[in-house]
């Protein structure tokens, strides 16, 4: 016998999630509570107005709710309760409202989501180096709040020699190798 | 002789997600731990115990994760797992008597039976019942590192949504791995490899001091690592990563191009389970009658081709050392290679599922073998490592944070969130956020309050593996990942809401406590 999870929370909320760095997948539960408060705040504005999820790029910031880079709807079917959503670039913060959008243009807000960071797709263009030493700890936990210790990188004493510069020449050539491939699958 | 110029970190990952059904005398996914144990584990374990025995001086590193561990020390396992072997000596017996009059498989069933045999003498006499044990004496030896892996395997990244999930995780496997090994796990595999930026701290947070990402999540992390690969580094919270090299993994996974897939090699897909008279074999499949793998199979790879040819034993074993020779050469090329463009020697990081070696790949145990006593006899070039030696050797390396990744088809977390599974994290997301309540509501709990909330807690963990919605992904089995899932989330949700109300079902919690008895001594607090 199969016994089923509940239909629904009794929770009205909107979560995002990452599938990869260009989709996302959103769900949600909007209770008939708050579907009620938000007929009633519309009014006549809830005559053919559209559900939708407004997404907001929120990287680097403090969204304070007016300040995201760039803000763009999706429009969704309400009772579907989940949906993808095709991204264009990686590697940005974001958010989205859940809501009704009247044809006048104003937007009705339901729940506001969690915010998502979607992961890199290529290698960082970043290359400044920061070195760490830490000792490792043997058959026991280490103190969770031991200090770090910044250190030069390996090589930054040293006076550049010949060996120096023909090392570095290597290194450009290994660039490639150490840096580049796409992911790989071995799973799925 | 000369420092080595390269290091070798292998890492085999053993999981297999909780199955045990004490309400069904025989259980057809239980026989996933039982092949895995005759296929895989004891195979591992005499390979391991024969290099220390004849003073091979190897390394391994190897996740037991909390479910196995559980898994192989759970008395009716263990007992079906025994009936399981003898039902398969019976098999080979009677398969030693049909091939009489055929040579070419007499002498292949001769070999099952003497395997068999050898696996139950290992298992019951050597190893006592007590596979564990037999790990843990490996790595009070420094030849092993077992490290942990989340309590039961789940994806962290997607569980992240409620972050109290992710700490119960975490802390209910470094607390299972000290209550069985009385010391802490030095590092973790994360479940699937699947990482996302700020999970150091809560693995940070539990005292691991390192873990694996998949390759791109070092080659894509910020700012870009020097050494690529083939050096860990810190994550900010001081946390070590190391990252799975692309080229050796390809030499053994590739099902195309990598070592399994010889001709040589045992085929794994023509079983007498299938082949044979469906009366003769009707004893041994499952117990609706429908046919099924045994385990003794007698064709090779042979190429692709329905008209496989009989296996032979002494041929593949050939294979196996030109296989390990052909890995180690392609190590010291690479390390020679990335050498003079590094201050320390580079590592390679090989890790796979260790299924694949015994399991799917018959011969892999034997190509294992042959590669540390090759490593050991004639390689000045690289040397076996585990992580914890290297860190200990290295303790300075390069800040970065990796990106987020897995080892999923595509890098990403795609494979646990597509349109197959992606209904499941309505309930995993929920019933976290309601764990979390319950702690806080009660803060201190006795008696059967206590039991009921440990039990809650186990629920929440069980619904948590990933192995649900992989297998919901990959198509195979899928009533059976779905009927957990959604059992479990009941389970969860009937438990919350007799908390909640007062009204709790005793007869029914024992019930679900005989069958889902993992984690005893669980702490229901580590979802705070």
């Amino acid at each position: 016998m199969m016994s089923n999870p509940p239909d629904y929370y009794g929770r009205t909320e909107t979560v995002l999630m990452v599938v990869h760095p260009f989709l996302l997948f959103a769900y949600w539960e909007v209770t008939p509570e708050s579907c009620r408060q938000a007929h009633e705040t519309m009014g006549p504005e809830i005559d053919g107005a559209r559900a939708i999820l407004r997404m907001y790029d929120i990287s680097l910031i403090h969204f304070d709710g007016t300040n995201a880079h760039q803000v763009f709807d999706i429009d969704i079917g309400l009772e579907a309760r989940g949906w993808y959503i095709p991204m264009w670039i990686a590697e940005k913060s974001y958010c989205a409202d859940l809501g009704f959008l009247a044809r006048t243009g104003r937007f009705h807000p339901i729940s506001r989501s969690n915010v998502i960071h979607t992961p890199r797709a290529t290698p960082s263009s970043r290359t400044d180096e920061q070195w760490m030493r830490v000792r490792f700890v043997r058959r026991r936990k280490p103190e969770s709040t031991r200090a770090l210790e910044y250190v030069n990188a390996p090589g930054s004493d040293r006076k550049p020699s010949a060996e120096a510069l023909q090392r570095e020449q290597r290194d450009a050539s290994m660039a490639e190798y150490l840096g580049g491939g796409l992911p790989t699958s071995i799973k799925g | 002789m000369n420092p080595a110029r390269g290091y070798l970190c292998l890492v085999l990952h053993c999981h297999l997600p909780y199955v045990r059904h004490p309400e069904h005398e025989t259980f057809l996914e239980e026989t996933w731990l039982y092949e895995a144990i005759s296929d895989t584990y004891i195979p591992l374990l005499r390979v391991m115990d024969g290099l220390l025995r004849d003073g091979i001086d190897f390394r391994l590193t190897m996740t037991l994760s909390p479910p196995l561990i559980s898994m192989l020390r759970d008395p009716l396992l263990i007992s079906r797992f025994e009936r399981h072997l003898n039902k398969l000596i019976e098999l080979a017996s009677k398969e030693t008597d049909r091939t009489r009059f055929q040579p070419e498989f007499h002498r292949l069933a001769e070999m099952y039976l003497e395997r068999f045999l050898q696996t139950r003498h290992a298992f019951t006499q050597e190893y006592r019942y007590d596979l564990v044990a037999a790990f843990e004496r490996l790595q009070e030896h420094g030849k092993l590192e077992i490290i942990t892996c989340g309590a039961t395997h789940g994806f962290l990244p997607l569980l992240n949504v409620v972050p109290s999930a992710v700490r119960g995780q975490l802390r209910t496997a470094v607390a299972h791995y000290e209550e069985t090994f009385r010391r802490p796990p030095h590092g973790i595999w994360l479940p699937e490899c699947g990482y996302f930026p700020g999970l150091d701290e809560a693995l940070r947070d539990v005292g691991l001091q390192f873990f694996f990402t998949e390759s791109h999540g070092l080659l894509y992390g910020e700012p870009r690592p020097r050494y690529g690969l083939h050096a860990p580094v810190f994550c900010p919270t001081g946390i070590a990563a190391f990252a799975r090299d692309m080229e050796s993994s390809k030499q053994v996974w590739s099902a195309e191009e990598g070592y399994p897939g010889d001709p040589a090699y045992r085929d794994y897909y023509r079983d007498v389970g299938w082949d044979l008279d469906y009366d003769y074999v009707r004893p041994y499949v499952q117990a609706t009658g429908q046919r099924m793998n045994t385990g003794i199979k007698y064709y090779r790879i042979t190429g692709k081709t329905d008209h496989k040819q009989v296996y032979d034993r002494a041929w593949a074993l050939e294979r196996t050392a030109d296989h390990a020779a052909n890995f180690i050469f392609n190590r010291e090329r690479q390390a020679e290679w990335l050498a003079p463009a590094m201050d320390r020697p580079p590592v390679v990081v090989a890790p796979y599922d260790a299924e694949l070696f015994g399991h799917w790949w018959f011969e892999g145990p034997e190509w294992l073998d042959q590669l540390f006593r090759k490593l050991h006899a004639s390689s000045h070039v690289v040397e076996p490592i585990t992580p914890a030696e290297y860190l200990e050797r290295h303790d300075v390396n390069q800040v970065c944070t990796p990106c987020g990744s897995s080892w999923g088809a595509s890098g990403y977390y795609e494979v646990w969130l597509n349109g197959s599974n992606d209904w499941i994290y309505r309930h995993l997301h929920n019933a976290s956020r309601r764990m979390e309540e319950l702690t806080s509501r009660f803060g201190q709990a006795d008696g059967v309050i206590l039991r009921a909330l440990t039990q809650a807690g186990r629920e929440l963990l069980l619904a948590q593996s990933s192995d649900w919605a992989f297998i919901m992904k990959t198509g195979t089995m899928v009533d059976y990942a779905v009927k957990r899932t959604k059992d479990h989330i009941h389970r969860f949700t009937r438990l919350y809401e007799q908390l909640l109300s007062g009204n709790l079902n005793f007869e029914w919690l024992k019930d679900i406590e005989d069958k889902d008895n993992i984690f005893p001594k669980l702490d229901y607090r580590n979802f705070s």
